[in-house]
């Protein structure tokens, strides 16, 4: 059954030089403990997607339009009180950054306490009891004394591993994590994410993964949609996109994907590019977003732009030549 | 912490003598003899002479500031030129009122410029941040007497909801003692709650951009718990700063306050000796003054330390 369906979510921003359409009509859906992984290179749509499932989009200069149901209700017709009571607790975020994202002047303990305080009706006690379980939970050693502690007492990996805690201590159904490894080192990456879907098994929690990192996507997710230009352009289970990728953007992100060891092995080839830019979003797009960078461009696809159309067993691509894609990959 | 501060305090002492000696210059770089001035138009050379000889004035310049250094450490300010009291009972009769005046002032300071200038940052480019900070442009360009005189005109003898001057001492009661000083320390307090207001309202602005505070958002949290948990304690450095450097605007300000109220504080007492041209009693306010400053900004950089836990000494 579906938790969150969201349906045609576009979210433009009002700027100077026009409107910026980062999100234009994308529709997904994700199952309850279901990992989705969002794909794209920077620019793409992938973190104001995320952001607008917690309608964390500033408003103005963004307008979010379209319809995002979790466990049946719209969030999009929410009043703001009803939003944050799902915010933290039903639905949690990590994010990107877990070196700016705690509260420099807080301890590690009263960011935890936080949710649970408001979100669970705990009180000061409890909610301290439960931050250490937390903390045990996501493997931080001396759980009792780093409650105490501030964030620049912590590394990296553990203000991660807190930020995790932190999402996970009201038991969430979603969790949306934007780029959770980017900025840790890549041991450090491989840790988090298994404590991340360590903590999936255990908790239950559906899980909404944006990364430009396809082994990550390899890893740990079971579905994954391709977005480019603020369009989703292809979507299908992982090992399905693995082996036969149809829309040209995807087959040319994983071609762009250096293989380790291949120079050794004389496989070595050079890493294949997607040559051009993502087009303006804040002009009007005629015809197949792609189609700028498109090594199969055709006039066809500059002025019509594709459907998603389904292209194999729950495998669906915007491309009018996906099939022939697919064989040529 | 504690080392820290009485490194502190130490530190102090060259600052203090610094001060010290530029104060006891005061005499010998303002113009006018304090011996003619005591002995008056009708003295004769001779009494004059006799006079200087008496206040030890014609003795060497080092050795004067020497006896003057060791007879303020032993806390004799001197004998005021002018009335012949000692100098320390002179302050002392005229610190109640002061302090009172910079206390109140301090305190809705705080309470109004700091909420007004959050609410700027959160509405930033609205009208209410419009209005706030037109608001401030207002209080910064108002001189204190101007605001001084027209509050008394509307509050006191207009509408009749305050007393025009004076100043009762708090011992005779808190009202009493307040109603006096609520007219004062809002005529004293525009230019300073226009400083902090601004100051908190760039500050916050700067932290409501940071990731934290999306975080914050995230979780669930209320636009006041935001506000004011999560992002005023981050901004919290610069407004302790501006508040501390604040307290010399307040010193000039008292001055010409408690003239425009006719309050007996410090402020009237400097204004008098400067008149008259006591030096003993000038000094003496000068160096309480630049103390009171020093433990001031003692007082910030401790206070650094409870806003921000990455700030250690």
């Amino acid at each position: 059954m579906a938790l969150l369906e969201v349906e045609n979510l576009q979210t433009h921003f009002r700027t100077p030089g026009g409107i910026n359409r980062a999100v234009d009509g994308v529709s997904f859906h994700v199952n309850e403990g279901e990992t989705l992984a969002i794909v794209g290179e920077s620019g793409c749509g992938k973190s104001v997607t995320s952001m607008s499932l917690m309608r964390l989009i500033p408003e103005p200069p963004g307008r979010i339009a379209g319809a995002i149901r979790f466990a049946g209700r719209d969030l999009l017709q929410l009043p703001d009180r009803e939003m944050r009571a799902i915010r933290g607790n039903d639905i949690s975020m990590i994010f990107q950054e877990p070196m700016t994202s705690l509260n420099p002047v807080l301890t590690v303990g009263r960011q935890i306490r936080e949710t649970l305080m408001m979100h669970q009706g705990l009180d000061k006690q409890a909610a301290e009891v439960r931050a250490i379980e937390m903390l045990t939970l996501v493997g931080i050693p001396e759980p009792k004394r780093r409650v105490r502690e501030y964030p620049h007492q912590l590394s990296g990996g553990m203000r991660q591993r807190v930020m995790i805690a932190i999402a996970l201590a009201c038991n969430p159904k979603l969790l949306i994590a934007d780029e959770p490894t980017t900025a840790l080192d890549v041991t450090i990456q491989a840790q988090i994410l298994k404590l991340m879907l360590d903590l999936k098994r255990r908790v239950g929690a559906a899980i909404i993964l944006i990364t430009h990192d396809l082994g990550v996507v390899a890893e740990i997710a079971e579905r994954v949609m391709v977005m480019y230009a603020g369009r989703k352009v292809e979507e299908a289970s992982v090992a399905e996109l693995f082996r036969a990728p149809r829309h040209p953007y995807t087959q040319g992100l994983l071609g762009a994907v250096p293989r380790l060891g291949s120079s050794l092995s004389g496989a070595s080839k050079r890493l294949a590019e997607i040559p051009g830019q993502v087009p303006d979003l804040r002009k009007p797009i005629t015809g197949c977003v792609f189609a700028g960078r498109c090594p199969l461009v055709t006039d066809l696809c500059r002025q019509y732009a594709p459907g998603l159309e389904e292209k194999g067993p729950r495998h669906i691509a915007a491309c009018h030549y996906a099939a022939k894609g697919a064989v040529a990959a | 912490m504690l080392s820290y501060i009485l490194r502190r305090i130490l530190a102090t002492l060259p600052v203090m003598a610094i001060v010290a000696l530029f104060v006891f210059s005061l005499l010998y770089i303002a113009p006018g003899d304090p011996a003619v001035v005591i002995a008056g138009d009708q003295a004769s050379p001779e009494d004059v002479e006799r006079i200087r000889q008496s206040l030890g004035l014609d003795r060497p310049f080092l050795i004067q500031f020497g006896d003057w250094v060791w007879r303020i450490l032993h806390g004799d300010l001197g004998t005021s030129i002018f009335t012949n009291l000692p100098v320390s009972a002179m302050i002392g009769q005229r610190l109640g009122p002061t302090l009172s005046l910079m206390t109140v002032t301090l305190l809705l300071t705080i309470v109004v410029a700091v909420p007004l200038g959050v609410v700027a940052a959160w509405k930033a480019g609205s009208l209410v941040d419009r209005a706030i900070m037109a608001f401030a442009v207002f209080g910064f360009s108002l001189p204190v007497f101007v605001v001084g005189y027209m509050l008394a005109y509307i509050f006191a003898l207009e509408l009749e909801w305050l007393p025009v001057q004076g100043y009762t001492p708090l011992s005779e009661g808190f009202w009493p003692w307040l109603e006096n000083l609520i007219l004062p320390a809002i005529a004293l307090g525009c230019v300073y709650i226009a400083l902090v207001a601004r100051i908190t309202r760039a500050a916050m602005l700067e932290v409501l951009q940071q990731d934290y505070i999306r975080t914050a958002r995230a979780k669930g949290l209320g636009q006041g718990g935001i506000l004011f948990i999560h992002a005023l304690k981050n901004a919290a450095v610069p407004i302790v700063t501006v508040i501390g450097i604040g307290i010399a605007l307040l010193i000039g300000g008292a001055v010409v306050t408690e003239s425009v109220f006719a309050i007996p504080g410090l402020g009237r007492l400097t204004v008098d000796a400067i008149l008259r041209r006591d030096y003993p009693v000038i000094q003496g306010i000068v160096l309480l003054f630049s103390f009171v400053y020093v433990l001031v900004n003692l007082l910030i950089d401790v206070t650094y330390t409870l806003v921000d836990p990455r700030i250690r000494y």
